[in-house]
């Protein structure tokens, strides 16, 4: 498989620490200058060597949470060309921006993984997301425009739409989440369609999902399956290239990152706008540096999990408290409920006893909707509600405390 | 080709760079920006031996040159085009040639292609330096240099005092010296010039760099331009 950017893909060790010994010293004097926040943290810390970042105090979500909307901007709105709403944790809102040059290198990063996935001027790229990817749709895009791909965007998501696109168009990359990508290997399957009528070579997943999905897909679609792994506040996708052996391969010549305590770190060496130092990402991985068949040299992550208990509902991210906030709004506040939280919907399981339920079956079905229509306007997340006798409700309870939650990224 | 690291230097008690590291790869033209006093020529005169550093390791041709005199950077095939030309201008053209390459045995040679490559020298070849236009002592300069046989070319600020139409003729010459495979660390104030013919770039600002980049990356920056107004951003809704 090509390498979109050997030069800065496959850097020896001592090229790149000169490399990002530069970079570093010139972020966290720009920084110094640019952004009273990161003014007060550092002090007079220096980074004579890459290794001595250690010594600089991390940026968490909070700080960027404390600091919302501007405060970490570097730079002043009027060079910021691009603004993208992401969510933090305890689904804290949070933004991003882009300078042109930022963009131009999201392009640059985003095309190492469509080339690493096998993506060349010949193809036709179908970028089919719904929900809460659109920023990454973008990303996408502009890694596809550097390749001089032809691109088929796409903005809300209709399964069978994008099937008949991929027909008609002869799409050969998919670019799709997880969840939509074995929506559409069902509709394959129930139509007796055969998949390799289709001219998918590839699929990327916009998320690392377990080997069994993949081989799953892999059959499902007839086609190789890769997947971008990235991280919302910082960069997705770009913050990695996956390889051919499965491997993601940080690019390290625009990122630095360590493992603390199993948390990822990221800082960002060349963003314009926000740059971020030493970032704590929540996410939980493993780094190791290997020699890799593909020639990328870049440290490798395994994820491992989330390790602020975000979870994952139709590919939108999603914190039980904000579950529980929306809830307290409606009028089933104060109501014990039980959470059922699948990769598809919200069950929510309301306990239903004599005084709190005088009413008639009507409003307790008024109840269910405001509830279901909440969630799908507030959150975006399709919710079902049930109502369950005291005794269900303790038996539902016993059986629910071993059950595991599906985790995001 | 040319590797700093952590370079602290200045004069008396003024510490004029803070820190500052960058490197030159083999071939490569790399120019060093910034607006006047940001500390540009301090840090080619400490690369070139001329200052020596405080902090700071300095590495050309992968030997350490930190603290060695400038007549030993030549011997390292480092030369120096100075502020301000400096040639001797009350010695003939080709004599200012002969000098730059007092310990090149074959300058002969070398110094008919700098003639080929500046037909005016060859031109005024025998009439003082001193008597040459601007942008002819210019050529003469990074001539004289270049005899030298030079794997590392450190130029200072060619553009200084020339009129526009000149600056553009010394830069066309400086890009052709890239093409013949000569790696090259310009240190200039005329930012968009240095960076149009330059691979890559640094921005200095008050002795520390500020933005490291490639070249076309670097015309947009904003720091660029902001290193160059010399202005603030107070407030980013400014």
């Amino acid at each position: 498989m090509k390498i979109f950017d050997p030069r800065h893909e496959t850097l020896g060790p001592e090229e790149l620490e000169q490399l990002q010994l530069e970079r570093l010293q010139a972020l966290i004097s720009r920084l110094r200058r640019n952004v009273p926040r990161y003014r007060k943290s550092l002090g007079s810390v220096r980074v004579p060597t890459p290794a001595d970042l250690s010594n600089v105090p991390p940026t968490s979500p909070e700080d960027l949470g404390a600091a919302f909307p501007y405060g970490m901007f570097a730079l002043p709105l009027r060079e910021v060309m691009r603004l993208y709403s992401t969510i933090g944790p305890g689904g804290m809102q949070l933004v991003v921006g882009h300078t042109r040059n930022d963009l131009a290198h999201w392009g640059r990063l985003a095309a190492r993984q469509l080339v690493a996935a096998g993506g060349t001027e010949h193809d036709v790229i179908q970028i089919g997301f719904g929900g809460g990817a659109s920023g990454q749709a973008l990303g996408f895009m502009l890694g596809a425009e550097q390749i001089e791909a032809s691109v088929i965007p796409q903005d809300a998501y209709r399964p069978e739409y994008q099937l008949a696109m991929m027909q008609s168009y002869r799409a050969s990359i998919l670019i799709t989440t997880p969840t939509q990508a074995q929506e559409l290997a069902a509709i394959l399957d129930r139509r007796g369609i055969d998949p390799q009528s289709l001219q998918l070579r590839s699929v990327l997943l916009t998320r690392p999902v377990p080997d069994t999905v993949r081989e799953e897909l892999k059959t499902g679609l007839f086609s190789q399956v890769h997947c971008s792994f990235g991280v919302g506040e910082v960069l997705d996708p770009g913050l990695c290239v996956e390889c051919e052996e499965g491997r993601f391969h940080v690019n390290e010549d625009e990122f630095v990152v360590e493992i603390v305590n199993g948390e990822l770190l990221v800082t960002t060496l060349l963003r314009e706008a926000m740059p971020l130092l030493r970032y704590r990402t929540r996410i939980q991985c493993d780094m190791e540096r290997v020699r890799c068949p593909c020639g990328r040299t870049g440290a490798v992550l395994r994820p491992l999990g989330r390790l602020d208990g975000r979870l994952r509902v139709n590919e939108m991210p999603l914190y039980r408290n904000q579950i529980e906030a929306l809830l307290a709004q409606t009028r089933a506040k104060g109501h014990p409920f039980l959470l059922d939280i699948s990769e598809r919907e919200v069950r929510i399981s309301i306990m239903v006893t004599a005084e709190l339920f005088p009413d008639t079956v009507r409003m307790m079905q008024g109840l269910k909707t405001e509830i279901e229509s909440a969630f799908l306007e507030q959150l975006g997340v399709r919710a079902a509600v049930e109502y369950l006798g005291p005794r269900d409700y303790e038996q539902r309870e016993k059986n629910d405390q071993s059950k595991a939650f599906p985790g995001g990224w | 080709m040319l590797r700093v690291r952590n370079l602290h230097c200045g004069y008396g008690s003024l510490r004029v760079i803070r820190g500052v590291s960058f490197h030159v790869a083999p071939g490569e033209t790399v120019a060093l920006v910034g607006a006047n006093g940001s500390g540009k020529t301090t840090t080619l005169n400490a690369v070139a031996g001329l200052l020596a550093p405080w902090e700071g390791e300095i590495r050309i041709a992968g030997r350490d040159t930190t603290r060695q005199p400038a007549w030993k950077n030549v011997f390292n095939s480092a030369v120096l085009v100075p502020e301000g030309r400096q040639i001797f201008g009350d010695m003939t053209v080709s004599e200012n040639l002969e000098i730059g390459g007092f310990r090149n045995p074959g300058r002969d040679v070398v110094i008919e292609d700098v003639y080929e490559r500046f037909p005016r020298l060859r031109e005024r070849s025998h009439q003082l330096a001193g008597t040459l236009s601007g942008g002819e002592q210019q050529m003469l300069a990074i001539g004289r240099a270049l005899v030298a046989k030079p794997k590392l070319l450190l130029l200072d600020e060619p553009s200084m005092g020339l009129a526009p139409l000149l600056v553009r003729r010394v830069f066309k010459a400086i890009e052709e010296l890239k093409q013949d495979g000569v790696t090259v660390f310009l240190v200039e104030q005329n930012a968009v010039a240095a960076l149009e013919i330059a691979d890559r770039g640094y921005v200095l600002e008050t002795g520390e760099i500020v933005v490291e980049g490639e070249a076309s990356d670097l015309l947009h920056n904003p720091e660029v331009k902001r290193a160059y107004l010399g202005k603030g951003y107070k407030e980013v809704w400014e």
